[in-house]
């Protein structure tokens, strides 16, 4: 089976600044969990796998095609979806209007004039997809409401939404569950774990929030440093001595 | 609740649109060819300042030079129709695509500017452009400027001419933007506009909407332009100056930069101000500029926002009651 996500030797630096060095990752199951400390180089990451930051070595192949240096256009249309820390909403369009944004870049600017200018049903299937997006995260209540308006838990899981609409082969979630209530990060989960279930995709995580990991990822790899300092099961990457003085503190074991 | 006053909307919007229709054909009959001048200038104000709407407003660009493709507009058109002899229509059309063009070539560097970058560059455009005016004399009759040769509809007075070319236009620009601003299209410009990171991910290249939107703004521009010159009757380069540019500014600013709406609302307080001020002279300026200040510093969404803000801060206090439970729901 070809891997979602294959990075080798990634090494990303800004100035005298080491942020990933030498790092490997191969990603084989639905869910991977991506912790480690602020700074570790996680964001800086997904920022490599999705064209965001082009690193000054090693390379990234997504379902087997090597996309280093590639844009975050052509990586976005090979199937790459990604969420940021903070919701990258429209807050005067509606809900439902920035979920069909995921299914409007996959579509040509002539194609965008003709749907408005000439044919709506382009545009009519795109909202029906969206709807039906935002019912399985009991999102289609709100979704003619101006995403500006929700509650910053509900713009999370919009945005995640929003990636999803486009089914992507891989799904890059920064943070989803940060600033998040409980409830807010069961309505993210339990539909997110269905979606994966009935989908094609592989997700990764990251995540400060140790419980969603240890709930969700059936894999984890921990950073610090800008290298992968351990990798395996919630359970055995939190238990690892390494991971406790890096990054959970003497106090997270003695708790666990 | 929002499905009802949208129905509500629709139902005030079905029966304010054709009264305001019949009043616009009927308008020539009822006023004075003055106020007939006044009331073209308002409209094509507003066309002008829908190209800033989608610059500014949807795209979230700063664009100093729309007088210059206003300026293209005039001086183009007339060249066409009255020195090359194509027909009117067709010169405008032609003009507003070269004005496109250009405003594809400041579009490539502005691009990749931002902020304060943005509008040194815009603004240095305008210059060159203003520049251009003057050394193009084949064209634009140089320093001393040129005659435009008026159009006339089928034997109709010039005032009235003017009136329902420029209507015609409006109808036309109005509603293919505001056909445009709820398409894939419009959406992808507000996310240039809002979410400009998040683009790439989203499969969306955000430099060729900006290219896209510096051209469909400066073609709005030129058409603006095209009826600007047949009011002008004679137009040399101070038309096209820093002053009109901010008049341009108070329109959308005023009246609500992300809102075609507010283009109209800004153009009657623009329009009727200049008529009022007109014994002030320069100090007009002053004017522009204050409301501009105060527009953008205490009504960011223009005046077409109050409503909203007023049903938002209804619809808050009665969300504040009911969580006492002592209430209904606003």
């Amino acid at each position: 089976m070809t891997s979602p996500l294959s990075a080798e030797n990634i090494s990303v630096s800004f100035g005298g600044n080491h942020v990933l060095s030498g790092l490997d990752l191969q990603i084989n199951r639905r869910f991977t969990g991506l912790i480690g400390p602020n700074g570790a180089g996680k964001t800086t990451l997904f920022n490599v796998i999705s064209g965001y930051v082009t690193p000054s070595a090693g390379s990234v192949e997504i379902l087997g095609s090597d996309v280093t240096g590639l844009g975050q256009v052509e990586i976005a249309r090979l199937g790459v979806g990604r969420t940021f820390q903070t919701p990258k909403l429209i807050g005067d369009l509606s809900v439902v209007e920035n979920v069909m944004i995921g299914l409007d870049g996959r579509t040509s600017l002539l194609a965008q004039l003709s749907e408005g200018l000439i044919s709506r049903s382009s545009a009519r299937v795109k909202r029906a997809r969206a709807i039906e997006v935002l019912e399985k995260f009991a999102l289609a209540g709100v979704a003619e409401e101006e995403a500006g308006s929700l509650p910053l838990g509900s713009q999370k899981i919009v945005e995640v939404c929003r990636a999803l609409v486009t089914e992507p082969a891989l799904l890059l979630l920064d943070e989803p569950a940060a600033g998040l209530g409980r409830d807010d990060v069961e309505q993210l989960v339990e539909p997110l774990r269905d979606w994966v279930a009935a989908h094609d995709v592989s997700v990764v995580i990251i995540e400060h929030d140790l419980e969603l990991v240890n709930n969700l990822c059936e894999d984890v790899a921990v950073l610090h440093l800008g290298t992968i300092i351990s990798r395996g099961t919630p359970a055995e990457c939190m238990s690892d001595p390494q991971v406790v003085e890096a990054y959970l503190g003497a106090g997270f074991a003695q708790r666990s | 609740m929002a499905r009802e006053s949208l129905g509500l909307r629709r139902t005030a919007l079905s029966v304010v649109v054709p009264v305001l229709a019949l009043l616009a054909v009927v308008l020539p009959d009822l006023v004075n060819p003055y106020r007939l001048f006044l009331a073209t200038l308002i409209v094509i104000f507003a066309v002008a300042g829908t190209g800033l709407v989608v610059i500014m407003g949807w795209t979230g660009q700063i664009a100093l030079a729309h007088v210059s493709f206003l300026g293209i507009g005039v001086y183009v058109t007339n060249w066409l129709f009255s020195d090359v002899g194509v027909p009117w229509p067709i010169a405008l059309v032609l003009a507003a695509f070269l004005a496109s063009f250009i405003g594809i070539l400041i579009g490539f560097p502005a691009a990749r500017l931002r902020g304060f970058y943005l509008a040194i560059a815009t603004l240095a455009f305008a210059e060159l452009i203003s520049r251009l005016f003057v050394e193009v004399d084949v064209v634009t009759g140089g320093i001393a400027g040129k005659s435009i040769e008026t159009v006339r509809l089928f034997g109709m007075s010039s005032a009235r001419s003017h009136w329902y070319m420029a209507l015609i236009v409006a109808v036309l620009v109005f509603a293919g933007v505001h056909r445009l601003g709820g398409t894939a299209f419009g959406r992808c410009l507000r996310t240039v506009r809002d979410a400009e990171v998040a683009t790439g991910s989203l499969g969306i290249s955000s430099t060729n909407y900006k290219l896209f939107a510096f051209a469909l703004s400066a073609f709005i521009a030129a058409i603006a332009g095209g009826l600007f010159g047949q009011l002008l009757s004679y137009a040399s380069p101070d038309n096209f100056h820093t002053a009109l540019l901010i008049q341009f500014l108070v329109v959308v600013f005023v009246g609500g930069v992300t809102r075609l709406s507010g283009t109209v609302v800004g153009a009657i307080f623009v329009i009727v101000s200049r008529e009022l001020l007109q014994d002030v002279g320069d100090w007009q300026r002053w004017v522009f500029g204050i409301s501009l200040v105060l527009a953008v510093r205490f009504l960011p969404g223009g005046l077409t926002s109050i409503g909203g803000r007023l049903r938002s801060r209804r619809s808050s206090s009665g969300e504040a009651i009911t969580s006492f439970g002592e209430g209904v729901p606003a």
